[in-house]
């Protein structure tokens, strides 16, 4: 018979991580066409070869993959096909008149009175350009006409690129092994890792298996501060995200008494002096920050070369 | 042991250090077409369909596959998206030839891409690394490629004048690849002088940041003379990985390459590599990655890499020519440079090559990875 393990989860602190990028993203022929005849308030779809109108405009058939053959102006009117509603707005598919497709946009009404099936109109938003939200959505009208497609002479040349941004929030769990790392790190200041299956030196960051031997690694160790570099790269490049003001040095550092490297900076004054002096095997000490340690390898600021 | 496989087709993209006509979908379209239009086959012809990219964070569409499917006109196929960091093209490669290999389907496409002018791409790279562990002190894969680098230039006399060479040597190929978009040739002494961005990684060491696409299909031998009377016949292609926090880890030898090269070596009756290969495409993200590939490929003894390039062995007119087509020195859409390897290479033993056909290429290597050391693989191509 199964028996489920005796593990049940519990509650724990998570580590909070925020990844925030900005892009540029390039919509394409049609899509850039489509959100540069956002501003003269024309929907535009695209002919394809078989025949289908597809509204907003695509390069290619999702059905036959062939290219579309021209641009036309979609009708502003059109039915509902689906519908939900999300963080109190109502999301809907909505087919246009004429059109093989469907696509995503708000319907400016309440849900009880939102059917499948029922005809909607797009209401423009003044001042949005380059946006489908230039569309501030679909409003009910059960009198509207079945709208036509027509023929597009000269349309708008195409959005090249857009800006756009993302910013993701997480919240990571520790597990037992960076929990308790990172609690000794904050608790008392000092780094421990595990030792491994079969010998002394212990494991950075610490975990439950081996990777050398893939055995169950053994009892906690405190690693000193010091250490010395295995290799190391002297920053002069800025980038998006970056932490510390170039130049400096990217260390990876063996900790004494351990057998794993970690990865840290050390501040630098003079270039030339970083390249001749600083290098595999350049003994170096942690530099703690002051006052209270937030439990992460942060609460090292940085590293310094001993003097010896 | 499983059905041949054999590539059959090829098609790639011009590639640009941006492309503002065409969105991600319609980038993956032209190389698509392309290599349908080569294996003389429509989309109709094709079983099982592998897209390769980069992580999502590089062009902020979850799912690419599925925009891409619309945009290919595979609506119905079986399809599924490989990533795997730098080595994603080659990765996604290895997948179609498994499906092909073990029967499961007869003909595969692969396709391969990356639109890098989208997104930050050192910050992207950097969320590889453990957000617990280090994330907060990463430099993409500049800082730790560049801080190998250093350990091995004390070790294995990879200086910075042998990595400059290899800079020299592929931007010079670039020259006559129509696909490549970085055409400048440059000296040791520019290379040696100019910016430096993670000493010892300089400007020129590095290679374009690309919008691009590759595609190759893979058919089994039954299917492949409908397509050509010369296919490339694969006759090894392996990937490994280490563990990265691992003890007892070498900064001075690819071992996951090392480990790849033995089983492809193998299984392609490879026993002196530098005789044997007529041609050698590898991924070099910095010049002196090339260097350490000599070496892990058995091309050369290690510590023996700078004396390699110096000798000119390496150059298009060497006994060993590396990187004729110039390499990412020319371009480097990262997702897709592993096909696009693969691509030259096979059209050198098809005896196609559009630029830089090696006389009677017979048997060519190629080379792929993601990250430092991480994850590397090797594949043998024969005529």
């Amino acid at each position: 018979m199964f028996s489920a393990p005796e593990s049940m989860p519990l509650d724990m602190p998570t580590f909070h991580a925020e990844i925030s990028l900005p892009y540029t993203l390039t919509p394409g022929r049609a899509a850039g066409t489509f959100l540069a005849e956002m501003k003269n308030k024309r929907i535009v779809g695209s002919r394809m070869a078989n025949g289908d109108i597809v509204a907003p405009a695509q390069d290619f058939s999702a059905s036959d993959g062939e290219p579309m053959t021209n641009f036309v102006e979609a009708p502003q009117t059109g039915e509902i096909t689906a519908f939900t509603r999300v963080d109190g707005n109502i999301i809907a598919f909505i087919r246009l008149d004429g059109c093989s497709n469907q696509f995503p946009h708000r319907i400016l009404d309440q849900l009880d009175n939102v059917k499948i099936g029922a005809r909607v109109k797009a209401e423009w938003e003044d001042g949005v350009e380059q946006s489908i939200l230039a569309i501030k959505g679909f409003v009910l009208a059960p009198d509207a006409e079945v709208g036509t497609v027509r023929a597009l002479d000269e349309v708008e040349e195409a959005i090249g690129s857009l800006p756009y941004s993302m910013a993701l929030q997480y919240e990571h769990a520790y597990g037992p092994y960076y929990g308790r790392m990172f609690d000794e790190i904050k608790g008392f200041g000092r780094v421990m890792g595990v030792r491994g299956s079969s010998n002394d030196d212990a494991l950075l960051p610490p975990r439950e298996i081996d990777d050398i031997t893939h055995k169950p690694t053994g009892t906690w160790k405190t690693c000193a501060d010091t250490g010395t570099i295995r290799g190391c790269s002297i920053i002069n490049m800025e980038f998006i995200g970056q932490t510390l003001k170039p130049p400096y040095v990217y260390a990876e550092i063996v900790l004494d008494g351990a057998s794993t490297r970690l990865i840290h900076f050390i501040e630098i004054d003079d270039v030339e002096y970083a390249k001749k002096n600083i290098g595999p095997g350049t003994r170096v000490r942690a530099i703690w920050t002051q006052g209270e340690r937030k439990g992460s390898m942060a609460d090292i600021e940085r590293f310094e070369v001993i003097d010896e | 042991m499983g059905h041949h496989v054999a590539i059959v087709g090829v098609g790639q993209t011009h590639h640009a250090r941006r492309r503002t006509d065409v969105s991600q979908a319609g980038l993956v379209r032209e190389a698509v077409d392309r290599a349908l239009a080569d294996a003389n086959m429509e989309m109709g012809d094709i079983d099982t369909i592998v897209v390769a990219t980069g992580p999502v964070l590089f062009g902020a569409v979850n799912h690419p596959e599925l925009w891409v499917a619309n945009a290919i006109g595979a609506q119905g196929k079986p399809i599924v998206r490989v990533t795997s960091g730098g080595g994603a093209g080659f990765a996604g490669a290895l997948a179609g030839y498994y499906q092909v290999a073990g029967g499961y389907a007869g003909r595969t496409l692969v396709v391969a891409y990356d639109k890098l002018s989208e997104g930050p791409l050192q910050y992207s790279i950097s969320t590889l690394y453990d957000p617990f562990w280090g994330r907060e002190f990463a430099v993409g894969i500049m800082g730790f490629s560049a801080a190998y680098w250093r350990a091995r230039m004390d070790v294995l006399g990879h200086t910075e004048e042998a990595a400059a060479m290899v800079s020299v040597k592929n931007r010079r190929n670039s020259i006559a690849n129509p696909y490549a978009h970085m055409k400048k040739e440059v000296t040791v002494e520019d290379v040696l002088n100019s910016k430096p961005l993670c000493w010892p990684i300089k400007l020129l060491d590095v290679p374009p940041i690309s919008d691009g696409a590759a595609a190759i299909v893979l058919s089994n031998e039954k299917l492949a003379a409908k397509s050509t009377q010369r296919p490339a016949i694969i006759k090894g292609m392996a990937y490994c990985c280490e563990a990265d926090n691992a003890p007892e880890r070498s900064l001075m030898i690819s071992e996951p390459l090392a480990i790849a090269a033995k089983k492809v070596y193998r299984a392609a009756g490879i026993t002196n590599p530098r005789r044997q290969f007529d041609v050698v495409e590898v991924q070099e993200p910095y010049s002196c990655f090339e260097l350490n590939y000599y070496e892990s490929l058995g091309l050369c003894p290690p510590g023996e890499a700078a004396d390699l390039v110096a000798s000119g062995a390496t150059d298009l007119d060497g006994d060993i020519p590396v990187n004729p087509s110039g390499g990412c020195m020319g371009a480097n859409p990262i997702g897709a440079v592993g096909v696009v390897r693969l691509i030259e290479a096979a059209t050198q033993v098809m005896g196609r090559n559009e630029s830089h056909q090696i006389k009677d290429a017979k048997l060519a290597l190629v080379q792929s990875g993601g990250g430092w050391a991480n994850l590397r693989g090797c594949a043998v191509l024969s005529a």
